[in-house]
């Protein structure tokens, strides 16, 4: 029963950061049907970005944790820019151009080129990033749990609330909702769509970034940190549904237990066996994802 | 502006002039030696290394008149851990910069991948990092005419049967979990450890494998506790090992960790913090002055490069040591064809005194080892630094362990 507790909980920290990754996904989809297929390179930028500041921060003689907190902002603003930058590069000629799959081409060079920009600046070498919670593991009930893994957890579910909760009070969130419901019509309302595609954008990769600051203090930060994570959450976010952000919490949860599960009870070599499995299922059952709605689209 | 750099052009091309003049007439033309190795990236540390020994060597014999009165040149290149880019640095190293023979390669892909270009043009290669056990294999005689790869560090098969018998031997463990990640080098070690396990009679209690990058190894470490595991046998790289380190500690489990040499890497010791302490590897060389060719060495060493603790020790003295064989070789040639380079270090009749041991013949035409299973000694990670596991391994007159003639 320990063991699979243990296991369980291990599986929820790993889950939750597929799960913001594969949020931001659908935060971009929702407006504007595109995906940005660089994300899991936001999140790598982020974090680097985070790291240079954080280390800054100590620099100037503060806490590791006062440090920290004071880095969120820099990395936020950082997301934001990169996002619409993205979107201003990559995704808006295509989508101008009536090009069907010339976003994902562009957002895939877009990854590249903010791969190898990072490696030039920060090296290839994989970086240790300062833990801003003591490093050494509770004890719950049995169940051992680093402090960062909680941060993990509370986190990803903070910030999702956050943007879930911008888009329904503000009126800006408000404008993306409509986008998000009927493109068409929102703009026949006056809202300026593409304004809100960029801003959707901004948003995506500010959530990307912020993922990669709460993971980097328990892995390592380095330019390559995103490729696997942007992969696996691009499958969270098939298995949960691409218009659902529940779906995505739910499908990253499940993705990150049974892994840890697989691992343990068949073996470790078939660790990542399963959630290809589970997602060639959900493509051909369901294919709008497990919660996602089935959209009809009219010709 | 247009004057003064019109000047700047005309004093450029008169020194010059001047240096070629020079060049001329005092010493004959250099002999290039080709250097590949990864100078970034994730095993960058080892590569540095390798390259900064080498360089203090190359200095050192420049310093003393060069070899056969011509000085040495270093032709350094970044294959950046990467097989393709490996190849064409080694056909860039052979056509266009005409070496004479090429040191290097810490991975062993790049080295599998490259070394066939120089065994086709006949100019030997001294791997001084790379540990898979086929890499000297790659081209045997009788299907060879000759073979022109050789090495001067500790290779798999030697590492798996030390590690096994350290755990088992002298330490007493009975139930190993095999931890190894699923590169090349990683299986093809488990493959070696499992082997050498074998010969012992104890069968691993798990056997779990890890991708590059996995950042949980719950599961993994999970399962080698259960299964009773009372220690933990590895063959992988820094940043993963560090993970397992700092997972057992997540965990609340401690068993004493033994694997490759890689856990004396920077960044496992780095990463892992205290929870890497006591870690066990085999290694050539330790940061420890205790004769004074080696005082001498890391002396020069911390002062060239203004450091303190060598990044990866064992690569500085396996690449310092490998320029001095072939150093000899060349001078016992009295050449720098391939062919003659070759024979010569088949047959080397000085002893070269190296700081990782005494070279006494090291090669023959069969055996192209340089390092045998006795050379070896075991590193202890302590307070992130590589200290000797066993003081009395090395104590007194077994501080230089050479190879046995045979």
């Amino acid at each position: 029963m320990n063991i699979l507790s243990q296991l369980i909980v291990s599986g929820i920290a790993v889950g939750m950061i597929y799960g913001v990754i594969a949020f931001s996904y659908q935060l971009t989809f929702a407006t504007s049907k595109t995906l940005n297929f660089g994300q899991g390179e936001a999140l790598m930028l982020g974090a680097l970005v985070g790291l240079t500041t954080v280390n800054f921060l100590i620099g100037q003689a503060l806490g590791t944790p006062l440090a920290y907190l004071l880095m969120l902002p820099v990395v936020f603003a950082f997301g934001l820019a990169q996002g619409a930058l993205v979107e201003y590069l990559g995704v808006r000629p295509a989508v101008k151009a009536n090009s069907e799959a010339g976003w994902i081409m562009a957002t895939i060079a877009l990854g590249i080129i903010f791969r190898n920009l990072a490696e030039n600046i920060w090296g290839r070498d994989a970086l240790r990033f300062p833990s801003p919670l003591p490093e050494a593991s509770l004890n719950i009930l049995g169940v051992r749990i680093q402090p960062m893994e909680i941060a993990i957890v509370v986190g990803a579910l903070v910030i999702m609330l956050a943007v879930e909760v911008f888009n329904r009070r503000s009126i800006f969130g408000k404008a993306v909702v409509a986008t998000a419901n009927d493109r068409d019509a929102a703009g026949l309302m006056g809202i300026d769509t593409r304004r809100v595609i960029t801003f959707s954008y901004a948003l995506s990769s500010m959530t990307a970034a912020f993922a990669g600051v709460l993971i980097a203090p328990v892995t390592l930060t380095g330019a390559t940190m995103g490729a696997v994570l942007g992969l696996k959450a691009f499958a969270v976010a098939i298995i949960g549904g691409l218009s659902s952000g529940m779906g995505v919490i739910v499908g990253g949860l499940i993705l990150g237990i049974t892994e840890t599960l697989t691992g343990y009870y068949i073996s470790t070599g078939y660790k990542d066996v399963p959630g290809l499995v589970l997602l060639l299922l959900v493509l051909s059952l369901k294919p709008s994802g497990l919660f996602g709605r089935a959209t009809i689209k009219k010709v | 502006m247009r004057v003064s750099g019109m000047i700047a052009a005309v004093a450029a091309s008169i020194a010059m002039a001047g240096v070629s003049i020079a060049g001329v007439a005092v010493a004959a033309e250099p002999i290039k030696i080709g250097l590949s190795g990864p100078f970034t990236g994730g095993s960058s540390s080892m590569g540095v290394s390798m390259r900064d020994g080498v360089k203090l060597a190359v200095t050192e014999i420049n310093k003393s008149g060069g070899v056969l009165g011509r000085q040495l040149v270093l032709v350094e290149r970044d294959d950046e851990a990467k097989n393709e880019v490996g190849v064409q640095i080694a056909q860039e190293l052979i056509n266009k910069e005409g070496v004479v023979a090429t040191l290097g390669y810490i991975n062993t892909g790049v080295a599998l991948a490259s070394q066939r270009f120089y065994q086709e043009a006949e100019i030997p290669v001294i791997n001084n990092v790379a540990t898979g056990t086929v890499i000297s294999k790659q081209f045997l005689p009788p299907d060879n005419k000759s073979n022109y790869i050789f090495r001067t560090s500790a290779n798999d098969a030697i590492q798996s049967v030390m590690i096994a018998d350290e755990a088992v031997k002298r330490q007493g463990f009975k139930k190993p979990a095999i931890l190894a990640d699923s590169t090349n080098y990683g299986q093809l070690g488990r493959a070696d450890l499992e082997k050498a396990l074998a010969a012992l009679n104890v069968k691993p209690v798990a056997t779990e494998k890890f991708n590059i990058g996995d950042t949980d190894m719950t599961a993994q470490l999970l399962r080698a506790k259960e299964a009773g595991a009372d220690v933990i046998l590895t063959y992988a790289i820094g940043p993963e090992l560090a993970q397992i380190a700092n997972g057992m500690a997540k965990l609340g489990w401690k068993v004493p960790m033994i694997g490759s040499w890689t856990l004396s890497m920077a960044s496992f010791i780095d990463t892992a913090g205290p929870n890497g302490d006591g870690a066990l590897m085999p290694q050539t060389f330790i940061q420890l002055p205790d004769t004074p060719k080696r005082k001498a060495f890391i002396e020069a060493y911390q002062a060239a490069y203004k450091i303190d603790r060598m990044p990866s020790p064992v690569s500085a003295a396996q690449g310092y040591d490998s320029v001095f064989l072939l150093a000899a070789a060349i001078t016992q040639a009295g050449s720098t064809d391939g062919r003659k380079i070759r024979e010569a270090l088949e047959n080397l009749n000085t002893k070269v005194e190296g700081v990782v041991t005494i070279y006494d013949r090291p090669f023959s035409a069969t055996d192209h080892e340089a390092i045998t299973g006795n050379i070896p000694v075991f590193g202890l990670v302590k307070g992130g630094r590589v200290v000797a596991a066993h003081p009395e391994d090395i104590a007194g007159d077994k501080a230089v362990r050479v190879k046995p003639k045979n």
